[in-house]
């Protein structure tokens, strides 16, 4: 089956099964490896992108259900290439990172919580990142981070006003 | 971060490397870059930042003028493996000498090109600069020179303490989504590979019918070689699709028995030290088999020619690696190159390299570039597992509260590879041994290391047995303090010589506010501490529990002395994932299994610690002094914790756990 994707502001067309996972056009089709493979499950969120602005797992979600869909990637976060968005940026200051495998996942998770709660508390955070599981132990960080950034996209957000 | 076989005592580490010549460690290139090469890996630790630091420092150069090469067999320096926490205190220590050499070498043409001494002349940017203002790149220094020559031990550091902490070269390809593991590799005409696992451990291929999977439009080929089956197709999901219609049958392999049992201290009185002493305690404690369950699964590419191969892959150990794969095609060593990748997680799998072999076989049959990417269910049922630990403890008191006669038999299996029955005595007490003698002044000891078969496949996994002896020892010792009627940091100062081991106690002690916060009910501070390979760590951590029902952690207090901090931020967070991850074995994990076979296969069958769960906050401190080379933070944070939990659940609820995963 042919399939319209509009990844990253983007449309693609693609030639997939309808029941071939999103994770795996993404990353065969389109080269956007930044959603990785962990469980195939959709209970790590290694592989969560969002879909209509939703965090979802790519791996679960069907390409047929995705067609036509706003789909953003890890590797097409706004504002724009070269620049970061306030949550990469504090995942990198907080360090909130070690191997780094589950580090999209959570950056993409945590974009979309502050979406629709731009000033969220500790627990709201935790809950937000509860389907992500990282080994390495960086919760603490990621929380942190998450923090961090409300913080700076409140500022932002003042200063435009 | 993690671990296999070293050192040749428990409780003592190995020398750094011999380092003979800066050439094999040590290049500046054209344009004034220095190339730093050590045959490590990176796998989220953060060495490459911390190598790079040293090296910059040494020569005071800004950080981006130095680039770090890691564990590339083709261009890197021999190294036996990544683990055991070493990293920084053996090819740190290489690459601090290496830059100190270099230093002096540029000194010295510096001083003949501007007829000046040494001692008028100063370093910065990568340029040497005389009394006048002349100047001159180390590039031009070496243009018609390379360095080269035999490395001296490099003199104690003159900087000052690391305090700022720069960012992880990494991190920026991380958050991007730029970064690339191994399961990323693409090569041109690169075809996947999907492997038949055998269904328990030592099973032999009795029939195979692959007529149903060869029937897979885009399968390439299936490929048997005696035990070994893979099918390899043009895409990874059609491999693993394929690889399921394949219809074998299996033999059980003999049941694995045998073993090996050692003496690590046996002192002639400690029967007659028992029968004297005050008081008797007695206990028993078990660990199970957990999961390394990294989140990036095993994965590897081969590309076999008829004159050698490239192998991409994550790795702890490129060079036996690179040694195995020579010898399994019959070709010269240095025609097979291992390209270490980033790593999807490791804590000692990365030893095994079960996909990257494969995907050699795979290759080397079809004649093309071959993927091997496991999932989630082989990660479970085929990597290697932690062995189960059973330690059974005995100790006297005498009439002060003292240790008099101590006993500590630890059944174990192997942490490393190898089989029980047939693995070297020095290897298993320095692996499946770590941490079984503990620092304390125990009385007459007699303290025995029982290796047997595990009853699924066993491995690696940060610490290796140091964690499940210090939460059965420092457990324990918990309730000899009470039997003493001593508080537990009290009990163990008592019989503590070792100075930087009593100052993390002390420190932890501060921390926390210990002395002001006694136990109430359902909430209470415990307390461990342990020596692991130069690192000191104390840990003090809170728990709300009550019988019968959940536990929770709350704050978690560190007390560390690792020497000199090369990276204090990365160092941290070494520490605070250490802990995390120690929360998480503690209080969830344990592998299912029966027969020889893991029934788990998915992280809803083998849930591990959640952002829910983590500790309220994680407080890291260091006290190590400047001028002590630094050792290994990888790991040493994950020891303590479990019986530090236990002690703290203990005290909050009057429950006295001696299983893990830790129920009240």
């Amino acid at each position: 089956m042919r399939y319209t994707l509009h990844v990253n502001g983007r449309p693609h067309e693609v030639e997939a099964a309808p029941e071939a996972p999103l994770l795996s056009v993404l990353r065969d089709e389109l080269g956007l490896t930044g959603a990785h493979y962990g469980c195939g499950q959709g209970v790590c969120g290694a592989c969560t992108v969002l879909v209509g602005g939703k965090a979802v797992p790519s791996c679960t979600m069907r390409v047929a259900e995705a067609a036509g869909r706003e789909i953003v990637t890890i590797e097409g976060l706004p504002p724009a290439e070269g620049r970061l968005h306030p949550v990469q940026a504090a995942f990198v200051r907080e360090d909130a990172m070690q191997c780094g495998y589950c580090t999209p996942g959570m950056i993409v998770a945590s974009v979309a919580l502050l979406s629709h709660s731009p000033h969220p508390d500790e627990e709201e955070i935790r809950d937000a990142l509860v389907p992500h599981l990282c080994r390495c132990g960086t919760y603490g960080r990621a929380i942190r981070a998450v923090q961090a950034a409300a913080r700076e996209m409140a500022t932002r957000e003042e200063g435009a006003a | 971060m993690s671990d296999h076989p070293t050192p040749p005592r428990a409780g003592s580490w190995p020398r750094p490397q011999a380092t003979p010549r800066i050439e094999s460690l040590l290049r500046i290139e054209s344009d004034g870059t220095v190339v730093a090469l050590s045959g490590k890996v990176e796998y989220g630790q953060g060495i490459r930042t911390g190598f790079r630091r040293i090296v910059a420092e040494t020569l005071d150069l800004p950080l981006d003028q130095v680039r770090v090469v890691l564990g590339e067999t083709a261009s890197t320096p021999w190294d036996m493996g990544t683990f055991g926490s070493m990293s920084t205190m053996t090819d740190g220590r290489a690459l601090r000498a290496a830059a100190w050499f270099a230093r002096q070498q540029l000194l010295v043409r510096a001083a003949a090109r501007f007829g000046v001494a040494i001692e008028a002349l100063s370093f910065g940017a990568g340029q040497v600069f005389a009394p006048d203002g002349r100047a001159v790149s180390f590039a031009e220094l070496v243009r018609d020179q390379p360095l080269a020559g035999d490395l001296p031990e490099a003199p104690p550091r003159a900087a000052p303490p690391a305090t700022d902490s720069p960012m992880r070269q990494e991190a920026m390809d991380i958050v991007t989504g730029r970064a690339k593991y191994a399961i990323d590799v693409r090569l041109p005409g690169m075809l996947h590979g999907s492997i038949l696992h055998p269904p328990t451990l030592g099973a032999r291929l009795e029939s195979l019918d692959p007529a149903a999977a060869e029937k897979v439009r885009g399968v390439v080929q299936v490929v048997r070689d005696g035990d070994f089956v893979g099918v390899v197709a043009e895409r990874a999901l059609l491999a693993r699709t394929a690889a399921a219609l394949l219809k074998a049958t299996w033999t059980a392999g003999a049941p694995r028995s045998g073993g090996q049992d050692i003496v690590l201290e046996s002192d002639p009185e400690a029967e007659e030290a028992f029968r004297g002493a005050a008081r008797v305690l007695k206990a028993e404690y078990f660990v199970p088999h957990v999961s390394n369950a990294s989140l990036g699964p095993s994965a590897g590419t081969a590309d076999v020619r008829p004159d050698g191969a490239d192998l991409y892959t994550a790795t702890q150990r490129p060079f036996p690696l690179r040694d195995e794969v020579a010898q399994t095609l019959g070709v010269p060593k240095e025609k097979v190159r291992v390209w270490p990748q980033l790593v999807g997680g490791s804590y000692g799998k990365n030893g095994a390299h079960d996909a990257a072999l494969a995907a050699v076989r795979l290759s080397k049959a079809v004649g093309r570039p071959v993927q091997v990417a496991w999932s989630r269910a082989e990660e479970f049922r085929a990597n290697t597992h932690r062995p189960e630990l059973r330690g059974e403890l005995e100790a006297g008191l005498d009439g002060d509260g003292r240790l008099s006669a101590w006993r500590y038999h630890s059944w174990t299996n192997p942490h490393t590879y190898g089989e029980a029955g047939r693995m070297p005595e020095r290897l298993i007490v320095a692996t499946s041994g770590r941490g079984a003698v503990p620092e304390y002044r125990l009385g007459k000891a007699d303290i025995q290391l029982h290796l047997r078969p595990g009853k699924v496949r066993t491995g690696a996994l940060r610490s290796l047995a140091a964690a499940p002896n210090t939460f059965a020892i420092e457990s324990f010792i918990d309730e000899l303090a009470e039997a003493a009627g001593t508080d537990p940091i009290d009990f163990r100062l008592a019989h503590l010589d070792d100075e930087r081991l009593r100052g993390v106690l002390r420190a932890a002690r501060e921390l926390s506010g210990w002395d002001a916060r006694p136990p109430e009910p359902g909430r209470a501070l415990g307390v461990a501490c342990a020596a692991y390979h130069g690192t000191y760590v104390a840990e003090v951590v809170e728990a709300r529990a009550r019988a019968g029902g959940r536990v929770r952690v709350g704050r978690v207090w560190c007390a560390v002395d690792a020497g000199h901090l090369v990276h204090p931020d990365g160092a941290r967070n070494q520490v605070e994932g250490a802990v995390t991850q120690a929360l998480s074995w503690a209080l969830f994990e344990s592998l299912a299994h029966e027969d020889g076979r893991v029934l788990a296969s998915s992280f809803a069958d083998y849930p591990i610690a959640t952002a829910r769960d983590a500790p309220e906050a994680i407080e890291v401190t260091f006290i190590g002094r400047d001028e002590v080379p630094p050792t290994g933070v990888g790991e040493p944070g994950a020891v303590p914790f479990a019986a530090a939990l236990a002690n703290a659940v203990y005290r909050a609820c009057g429950v006295r756990v001696r299983e893990l995963p830790l129920r009240t």
